[in-house]
């Protein structure tokens, strides 16, 4: 089999048929069944350790702070809801949703996220056809581990360099779904080169999201950002906020 | 939003929900492989019939299955046009499309109809296994298969604040609504920030009162689970069969390429 050149371009138009598609357009996740056995092996493999991880922080915690089980179920349902709201996407014609691991990492680190996403994710698969079992290593890669890691990451290294709290949150939201999105086009341009060369699927892959996914981003950074603000001015206790200073 | 949730029809009482949780998700195990590692598009085409049917057996109203199957069906008609037009050398139709000369190729055709009928295959499983069972049986079964009690835990916090959430976030999202919170884009970036956060705060209020209530009913931790009943012999029946049935199935049919 071979990949002519001009494939890329009807590649693009296909993948963007698919986001242009009305109604809700669930391009967030890997569905059931598009990943061959061994990616989605693989993938599972490189959660586990991000959940075992994830896991041993919330014994210790849990075990400090009894409260704090129930409190990260809430974190969780929070991202769940979050990650079930349909927001229109204009430059596409359709819509799609934030995946809210960025906020919640920054709230309760992104250990624990993965944890949350994990839950979310399996909820999701099992009772919204959103997702899939097999493909939740993937998606947890994605969302939970590249999502909530990358986001935590871009809001210390922001605020590392004095950048003001507001453009920090707003950076983790943005970078948090960016991030998903671009291991969401690598898995499936990994899982989908066959005999073809990787390279010249992610790519096009990513492209075709962009439309889509470059607006979300953005908007899910305003979303983190305005989060963030309100929790801190109204409730900066119940999190361990810092209060740093030179804030907005 | 609440009635979205495939269990909503878990509470009926009929063949399928009266059924042993433990043989459902290895019935639904052993499904999914079997359509994961088909080579042949007939395979999963026909795990996706018998689920289809199966929830249509069990009286799941046709406009649900359709809402939830849409998104899946859209995206396997997809991935039969971008590899029927990027993958192969055996041409079968060609056409112009906005001055682009597009060729359907043989080979792409049948491999998008693999992934496809898979994702259709896969998708109808989950859905069936979700719409008759109860998701607390499913936290169970996964808690006797080894699942860390604390992951399971917060599995089900997660679920059961899903809905009370999902009511705070449309009561918020209407209220701006009424209030022209999304009537320009700069608004609405606004609004989204402050019903992100409302819906957080509440959910931290919430874990607080629900720790409360919980330590007062005698919560020291860790959520109890009683032990599972047995399984019946029908059931048993069932989990054991099923499973090789597919194996045949997949050994007959699903092994071979098509």
């Amino acid at each position: 089999m071979t990949v002519p050149r001009r494939g890329g371009i009807a590649f693009i138009s296909c993948v963007a048929a698919l986001l242009c598609f009305p109604g809700r357009a669930h391009a967030m996740h890997i569905a059931d069944g598009i990943l061959p056995p061994a990616w989605a092996g693989f993938w599972f493999l490189v959660a586990a350790p991000f959940l075992v991880l994830g896991m041993r922080e919330l014994r210790i915690r849990s075990g400090r702070e009894p409260r704090f089980k129930a409190l990260v179920g809430l974190v969780g349902a929070a991202v769940f809801v979050l990650s079930c709201m349909p927001i229109p996407v204009p430059t596409a014609g359709s819509c799609s949703h934030p995946c809210g691991t960025g906020l919640a990492a920054i709230l309760i680190g992104p250990g624990i996220t993965v944890v949350v996403a994990s839950a979310a994710l399996l909820l999701q698969a099992l009772f919204l056809a959103h997702g899939g079992l097999t493909t939740l290593g993937a998606n947890l890669v994605s969302m939970g581990v590249v999502g909530a890691y990358l986001g935590s990451g871009a809001f210390l290294v922001a605020r590392k360099v004095r950048i003001p709290w507001l453009l920090a949150a707003f950076l983790a939201g943005v970078v948090s779904d960016w991030g998903t999105y671009a291991t969401t086009s690598f898995e499936l341009s990994a899982a989908l080169a066959g005999d073809g060369s990787m390279g010249s699927l992610f790519l096009p892959i990513l492209a075709a999201f962009a439309p889509t996914q470059v607006p979300l981003g953005i908007f899910e950074g305003f979303l983190a950002a305005g989060a963030y603000r309100l929790i801190r001015t109204r409730r900066p206790e119940l999190m361990d906020l810092p209060q740093e200073e030179g804030a907005v | 939003m609440t009635e979205l949730f495939s269990d909503i029809f878990a509470g009926r009482n009929d063949v399928l929900t009266r059924m042993d949780a433990r043989a459902k998700v290895a019935c639904a195990i052993s499904a999914l492989l079997a359509v994961l590692f088909s080579r042949n598009a007939l395979f999963p085409a026909g795990v996706f019939a018998a689920c289809l049917s199966g929830m249509f057996l069990v009286r799941i109203p046709a406009k649900w299955i359709s809402f939830r199957i849409a998104g899946p069906a859209a995206f396997a008609l997809v991935l039969v046009l971008l590899f029927g037009f990027t993958v192969g050398v055996t041409p079968m139709a060609s056409g112009s499309f906005a001055g682009i000369r597009l060729t359907l190729m043989e080979e792409g055709v049948r491999r998008g109809l693999l992934l496809g009928a898979r994702v259709l295959g896969a998708t109808s499983v989950v859905l069936l296994l979700g719409a008759v069972t109860p998701a607390h049986r499913i936290f169970h079964v996964l808690l006797r298969a080894g699942i860390p009690a604390e992951w399971v835990e917060i599995a089900m916090l997660v679920y059961r604040y899903a809905f009370v959430l999902l009511e705070h976030a449309a009561e918020v999202s209407a209220a701006q609504r009424v209030r022209l919170g999304y009537s320009h884009p700069a608004k609405s970036m606004s609004s989204i920030g402050t019903l992100g956060g409302t819906v957080i705060l509440r959910s931290i209020d919430q874990a607080v009162r629900t720790h409360e209530a919980m330590t007062a009913r005698g919560y020291t931790g860790s959520i109890p689970f009683g032990p599972m009943a047995s399984m019946g012999r029908r059931d048993r029946w069932v989990a054991i069969s099923v499973p090789l049935l597919f194996l045949t199935a997949w050994l007959l049919v699903g092994r071979g390429q098509g």
